[in-house]
This record gives C-alpha cells, structure tokens and sequence, in this order.
C-alpha cells in the first residue's frame, strides 16, 4: 500500500516580485516509490513547483503536505531530512573545501554519527566514482562532476523524497549514465523521485508518471506513453517526443498504433510486427 | 527566499523625477553630498533630510526607499552610541553623565546626531538619484560629459552587479538550508558567503572575455543606443540645484554661529534615553536581521 509523500491542495505562488503568477490551482498527489518526470516549456511553473515540496517556497493559496506535515509551518531545514533537492546549478549549492566536506554537511547536520557519516560519504564516493576527487575542491573539477557533486551531497542525506532540477542538462553521456544509475538505485531503495528534466530520452526510459506544466497549470498527469502519444498535448506545450517515440506513432508497419518509449522496444516491437523475410 | 535581497535599483515609475535627465540629478546628489559634509549644525541637515524626503514621495518610491533605510537606520545607531562615549570631536570634551561604565559628553552626542542627520540626507538623495534612473541613462549621460569609458562602465556594472549578487546570496543561503543547515549567527551564514563570492568572481572573468570578443577596447569614438537629451528645463534644474546646494554650502562653513556643539545642551536624561535607545535599535535589528535570514 503506497502511502502518501505529497500532497499539494489548489496550489498556487504568485511571486512578489513583480506579481508574476508562476502557479495556479494545481493540485497533486505524489505517493512513495514514485519516480516522476516534470516537464513544459521554459518559464512554465517546474521549478517553482518542486521548490514547494520541500519548503523553500510557500504557497501564497492553497496548501502542500509533506508527510503529513503542513510545509507553510516548517523551516526548510526540518523538512531536509524528508526531502532532498539538487539544484539546477551546483555552483549555488558548493561550499566546502573539500568533496569529502561536501559530502559530510547534510548528514552531520541531520545529526548522524561520525560513523555512519563517514559510511555514507563512502558509499556516495564509490556510486558515484568521485575516488580520485575526493580531496579535491568542488569548484576545480569540471562542471559535470561538479554536478556530480552536488548529487551525491544530497544522496548522502537518504532524503525519502529526492528531487532533481535538470540532472542531465549540459551533462556528457558518461555522467549521463550516472544519472540514470541513481535514480535507478534510488528507486530500487524505495525512495520517490521527482526529475526536472528537459532530456525526453531520459524521462522516456526512466520514469513511471509524467506531469505537464504549462503557463503555471498543470495540463497533464499521466504515463509517459499516454503523455508522449497525446500529438495535441505535445505540440500545445512545444515539447517534441523521443524521436523513437513519434516514430513508433508512425509506423505503417505496426497493425495499431505503437507507442514505444526506447530503442529496445522498438525493436522487438518491429521484430514481432514484421519478422525479417526469409530468402 | 525572496525576503533576503534589498534592491538598491531603478524602481520603474513615470515620475516628474523619473523623467529627469540624470545629470541634473546626479549634481544635486553630488552638491548635497558636499553640503552634508560641510555642516553638523542639526537644523541644516534636518531640513536637507525633509528635502530629500519630500523627493522621495514625489518619485513615489517609498517602498524600497524604506527597504534601504531599515537597514541603514540600524547600522548607523552605532554611530550615535559610539560617538556619545568617544566623540570625534577636539578636545576638551564637556562630560553630561555617565552610562553604566561609560560616560556621554555634550560633543559626542551633538557629533553622534549629527552624523546620523548626514548619512542619511545624503543617501535619500544618492537613492532617489539611484532609484529613479535607469543604468543605461546614467552611463550615457556621464559619457557625454567626458567621463572616460573604462571608468563609466565600471561605475555602472557595479551598480547593476548588486542586486544580482543579492539574488545569488538568497538562492545559496536556500540551497544550504534544504541541506540542513544548522546553527545561528554569522558562523552559519558565512559558507554561503564562498559560492556568492566564487560566482562573482567567475562572472567577472566571463564577463570580460566577452567584453573582449565585442571590442570593448577598441579606440574611436562610441555611440550608445540609448539616447539622453538635456532640455532647457534639465539644464535649468541643475544650474538652480547647484547653485543652491553650493550657496548653502558656503553660508554653512562661513556662519561660525551655526556651530550648535556648546550651545545645543543635551539635558543628562534625554541624553541617556538616546544613547540606550539607539544602542537597544542596534542590538534588536542585529538579531532580528540574523533570525531572518535564518528563517525559512
Ligand atoms: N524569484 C522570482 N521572482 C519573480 N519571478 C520569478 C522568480 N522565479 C521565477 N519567476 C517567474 O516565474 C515563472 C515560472 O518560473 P520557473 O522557474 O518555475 O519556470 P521553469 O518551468 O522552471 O523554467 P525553466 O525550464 O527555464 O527552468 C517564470 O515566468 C519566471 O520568470
Ligand atoms: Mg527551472
């Protein structure tokens, strides 16, 4: 029985500067071990929205519950321990002298023990192969790593909620794979996670539930095959599907329509529609 | 997270004072500054302050005017408490009463009220030049009177590099918060310090490549897009602003009887409640200002 993580009533944030209504009336139910993509166009309200998951925005109307507890009531901090969130650029979240320090702050604020931080840090070390940085600063090491960093520094928190703001974006395709990794892992140990994501491919192969934001509303809530097959939704919010996917769409070759959402099921979808004429 | 930043920036608006050249503005913030520093007599600078005031209401922006001050006011109490029991001021000072260990002269206080009187006509002038010029106009007004480029365009950078390193200082004080961060006071708050700081650094060094690779060195004359013109009434405006912050100037440093220091007497209780206020106003806003910026 997946319990509820959390719960946003008619949210809704107009941001004081300059009144700008980033959201409105959305209202949402992000239960455990769900792994969800957030998407739409830039300026359509995703940042904003996951910024209220783990206090760092108030609603301004309506209400988000995070396990059961009322976020307008709580510091960021004590919300931390339930709710980790990488930031869409690492350079604002790196402080420390070393990336080893970086690694310890969130744990030993949470109160651990030298041990079980010093457990952490290894294991954040190892899944990330961050062994050759470890005594270095975070701001000498290229951006990805840097990034890299700054996953692994929320990671070591165990956060049950993890939300990331655009992992992949400006990553190469070996960090990429990183990426994948930890949500994979993450979902493996029953975390949720909340991806930020303009990269489709990624979104695609790896998430369960997609959510759609455009000009501050939420216009979509589905799986990624409803949403990516959805031509109208796609092209109203200007984002284009993985290509295998539209291409899927298209096919004369499939009987019925064929949403396909990797390479791999492409091809076994093409193998079975069409077996290769033997001579 | 918003709550963090005081915009020390244009605040857009059409008023009279928005639609000024900035010339005319940018000489009477100089002229009044001049004055603030030649007089302490209170009653001068008070008026100048009322001036500036009835200013900042004509250019309506008292909401951020206030931003400003309400960290201002604070941090120049110090001033007033510091000045009370250690007044800069020649010798011999004239003692009033003592304050717990310390004792408060007539010089001090005099010196002490006077001073808080001059920052603040001065800044309500600067802010209202400030607050009600676009960057751009400014750049292209000194420009035309001979301001050399490099300096120009330094002066303006920095005036438009302070609100985005105030941003940068809230969106890196809330990335440590959703980690967790603990503890109070200044020791917590610092390591935010260093990714602001390593940011700015980092945009300076971007910024001037590509200042570079748009010839910014390059000699010959410079056109601007933007272009300021000065009307008669501009030129009216800061001929009168200058020749009245320059005649005040001069009749404040001529008239010696406008040196209250010995005859403005502070009576020993009034004395005291100035001092004790304005050091309880600087405690408060401190650990008001830290809480704050602590909060979530
Ligand atoms: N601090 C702020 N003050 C005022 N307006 C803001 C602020 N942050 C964002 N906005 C505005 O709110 C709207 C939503 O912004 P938001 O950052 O949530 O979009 P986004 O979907 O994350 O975009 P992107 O894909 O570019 O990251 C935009 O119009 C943006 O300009
Ligand atoms: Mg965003």
């Amino acid at each position: 029985m997946p319990e509820e993580k959390i719960v946003c009533q008619n949210l809704g944030h107009v941001y004081p500067r300059g009144k700008i209504v980033a959201l409105e009336n959305v209202n949402l139910t992000i239960c455990s071990q769900e792994i969800i993509g957030v998407i739409g166009q830039n300026g359509s309200g995703k940042t904003t929205l996951v910024k209220h998951f783990n206090g760092l925005l108030k609603p301004t109307s309506g209400k988000v519950i995070v396990e059961g507890n009322d976020t307008a009531k709580k510091k960021v901090q004590e919300l931390a321990a339930h709710v980790g969130y990488v930031f869409q650029n690492p350079n604002h979240q790196l402080f420390a002298k070393t990336v080893e320090h970086e690694l310890e702050f969130g744990p030993t604020n949470l109160g651990l023990s030298r041990e079980e931080v010093e457990e952490r840090r290894e294991k954040a070390i190892e899944f990330f192969g961050l062994q050759d940085l470890r005594l270095s600063h975070p701001y000498r090491i290229s951006f990805p790593l840097r990034k890299l960093v700054s996953m692994a520094a929320v990671y070591t928190m165990r956060p049950a909620v993890f939300i990331l703001d655009e992992p992949t974006t400006g990553q190469d395709n070996i960090t990429t794979r990183t990426v994948y990794r930890l949500i994979e892992r993450l979902r493996e140990e029953g975390s949720t996670v909340i991806c930020v994501a303009h990269d489709m491919i990624l979104l695609a192969e790896v998430v369960d539930r997609m959510i759609v934001m455009r000009n501050s509303h939420l216009i979509a809530d589905a799986s990624p095959r409803e949403v990516f097959s959805d031509t109208e939704l796609m092209h109203s919010t200007h984002i284009t599907p993985p290509q295998i996917t539209s291409i899927g769409l298209r096919w004369p070759g499939f009987g019925e329509k064929k949403v396909l959402l990797s390479v791999d099921e492409a091809v076994t979808a093409i193998n079975s529609s069409n077996p290769p004429a033997n001579s | 997270m918003q709550g963090v930043a005081i915009p020390i920036t244009m605040v857009a608006g059409d008023s009279y004072i928005h639609r000024l050249n900035p010339l005319p503005k940018l000489f009477i913030a100089l002229g009044v500054l001049i004055l603030s520093f030649a007089t302490r007599n209170p009653l001068v600078l008070g008026v100048v302050f009322a001036l500036g005031l009835v200013f900042v209401t004509a250019a309506g922006i008292w909401k951020s005017y206030l931003r400003v001050v309400g960290i201002l006011f604070p941090i120049s109490l110090t001033l007033v408490v510091m000045q009370s029991i250690a007044p800069a001021f020649p010798r011999p000072w004239t003692p009033i009463t003592d304050f717990g260990p310390f004792t408060i002269y007539q010089e001090g206080i005099y010196s002490g009220v006077s001073m808080l009187l001059r920052i603040f006509s001065m800044t309500t002038f600067a802010l209202v030049m400030i607050m009600t010029t676009h960057p751009s106009d400014l750049f292209t007004s000194l420009q035309k009177i001979g301001m050399p480029y490099v300096l120009n365009f330094i002066l303006t950078m920095t005036l438009q590099l302070i609100p985005i390193l105030q941003n940068e200082f809230a969106i890196v004080l809330s990335a440590q918060k959703s980690r967790g961060m603990k503890g109070s006071g200044f020791g917590a708050v610092l390591p935010s310090m260093v990714p602001v700081f390593v940011g700015a650094i980092e945009r300076v060094q971007q910024l001037s490549i590509s200042l570079e690779s748009r010839a910014f060195g390059s000699t010959g004359i410079k056109t601007s897009f933007r272009n300021v013109t000065m009307s008669l009434k501009d030129y009216v405006i800061m001929v009168l602003g200058v020749l009245a912050t320059l005649a005040t100037t001069v009749w404040v440093i001529a008239d010696k009887s406008l040196d209250w220091s010995r005859t403005l007497i502070f009576p020993p209780t009034l004395s005291i409640i100035i001092v004790a206020l304005a050091a309880i106003g600087f405690v408060a806003f401190f650990i008001l200002a830290i809480s704050y910026v602590l909060r979530a």
